[in-house]
């Protein structure tokens, strides 16, 4: 697995990729053309995939995101170093906190 | 005009929480339209429609008017009589809630023609695009459009309504009625969220309601008149896309109505002051536990740390793990972690993650974090 800040990678075996992400809809990529893991709200700084490769938003407000790169990527962040992905699937994670009565979500 | 968008004076940008934005032209990432869909069904582009939703400053009270015209014809109505401008939704319901014969009373306004000019519309622009792409194109359209700026747009919603209830109403009997009228209005720019899952080009049903949600901020129409509010003229929110801010009012309109609020929790007016002069003695105090949740964060974890005195619990190589006892109140129990990346000045960042009370090590504490347990945490590569 991998980290950027507030963001885990984590690889998923083909097996335990969930049959609906076949047909699941994709995260549109940014103007840029990337697929953005998360998005800081007012900084715009963005967890960022380069490269060929889809993303897929499982049920829930918050994700998890399923990241397919069929040929390998790198994910980049303005303020982190780039980490270079191998080819596979990928479930993507949001940090959170913990509150007393609920859960929230870190931004970086 | 409709084909630009109202920029001016915004102060930030929202989105949903979790942020994996949608900032591209809808398809861009494979979520394709089928063939077939004509011109005027596409939808708008999220990054401006965000801004719409987070835009402060000065309505356009000339665009804004033209829109609410244009809303009416389109839905079939006369042009209101009268455009009423108030300085914030609060000025708007009580303009409304004058005397029952006032300028602005139910004899002089009619009925509310809120069915008529905003949901009939979306409803039927609804119906058009389900039957256009299918349900499942309207699903997609939805998730990459609308479903980006819906929660955080429609929490501000929900809070500013909130806000106006508890100022507005004296009584059971006034809280209904404001809530009554609360249900008249159109949310103008925080319409944004579901505007931008549809075509709002010259000619289109929605138009005139986009005018208006591109220029002002809440309006209410009604048979003889429409009341349109000013938007903010401030608007503070942390990057998750809650109203947040320790000096002053997160959400504040010219004419004085203003939200308070710290890393989206509502605090009271007088509460930012205080936070400035805290003190250890003060937070461990403070009885109310959300107030010193948010008086923790805003003095700062490490600081009361260090001031208390407090004892790392636990060290290990994905941080320290501390405890803070309080009376009467779970322990907090925190991660400190450092950033894997250097600042540009060279020096490591060190933030602070509160996990759960029966947290035990550094390591099972970050894994929380990320819905782990502790022995599944195994970042091969850290940045």
């Amino acid at each position: 697995m991998y980290r950027q800040g507030d963001v885990l990678i984590v690889p998923l075996d083909e097996a335990a990729v969930p049959p609906h992400a076949a047909d699941a809809p994709q995260e549109p990529r940014d103007a840029r053309g990337r697929l953005v893991l998360a998005l800081g709200e007012v900084t715009g700084h963005a967890h960022a995939v380069l490269g060929p490769g889809r993303l897929l938003r499982e049920p829930g407000a918050v994700g998890p995101l399923l990241l397919h790169l069929p040929d390998g990527g790198r994910v980049v962040h303005e303020e982190h170093a780039a980490i270079p992905l191998p080819k596979g699937w990928y479930r993507v994670v949001r940090q959170r906190e913990y509150v007393p009565g609920s859960v929230r979500l870190v931004a970086d | 005009m409709t084909a630009t968008v109202g920029t001016a004076g915004t102060t930030g940008v929202t989105g949903g929480i979790g942020g994996a934005g949608a900032v591209g032209p809808v398809g861009a990432g494979g979520a394709a339209e089928p063939a077939g869909v004509p011109a005027g069904a596409a939808a708008g582009d999220v990054d401006g429609w965000r801004a719409v939703a987070a835009a402060t400053g000065p309505a356009d009270r000339a665009a804004a008017e033209a829109g609410v015209r244009l809303a009416y014809r389109r839905a079939g109505l006369a042009e209101p009589e009268r455009i009423v401008w108030a300085g914030s939704p609060r000025a708007a319901l009580r303009l409304l809630r004058e005397a029952p014969d006032g300028p602005c009373g139910p004899a002089a306004r009619g009925r509310s023609v809120r069915e008529a000019v905003r949901s009939a519309p979306w409803a039927a622009e609804r119906g058009r695009l389900n039957e256009l792409l299918g349900a499942r194109g309207w699903g997609r359209r939805w998730a990459v459009t609308g479903a980006r700026l819906w929660e955080t747009t429609e929490r501000l919603a929900d809070r500013i309504r909130a806000g106006l209830v508890e100022e507005a109403a004296g009584g059971p009997a006034d809280e209904a009625e404001v809530r009554l009228l609360l249900l008249d209005a159109v949310l103008g720019q925080h319409d944004a969220a579901w505007l931008c899952a549809f075509g709002t080009e010259p000619g289109s049903p929605l138009e005139g309601l986009a005018a208006v949600a591109r220029s002002a901020g809440w309006w209410w129409p009604y048979e003889r008149l429409a009341v349109v509010c000013e938007r903010p003229v401030e608007l503070h929110r942390d990057e998750a896309g809650r109203l947040d801010r320790g000096d002053g009012p997160a959400l504040a309109y010219g004419d004085g109505f203003a939200l308070h609020a710290w890393r989206g929790m509502p605090v009271p007016a007088a509460f930012p002051a205080e936070l400035r002069a805290l003190t250890p003695e003060r937070i461990r105090t403070e009885e109310n536990a959300e107030l010193r949740r948010v008086m923790l964060e805003f003095y700062g974890y490490d600081r009361y740390l260090r001031e208390s005195r407090a004892k790392p619990v636990h060290r290990d190589d994905t941080g320290v793990l501390w405890r803070i006892p309080l009376p009467d109140d779970e322990d907090v129990a925190m991660v400190e972690v450092v950033n894997s990346t250097p600042e540009p000045d060279g020096t490591s960042r060190t933030y602070w993650l509160r996990v759960p009370p029966d947290t035990r090590t550094a390591r099972q504490g970050v894994a929380w974090t990320f819905g782990l347990e502790a022995d599944a945490y195994a970042p091969l590569r850290e940045t």
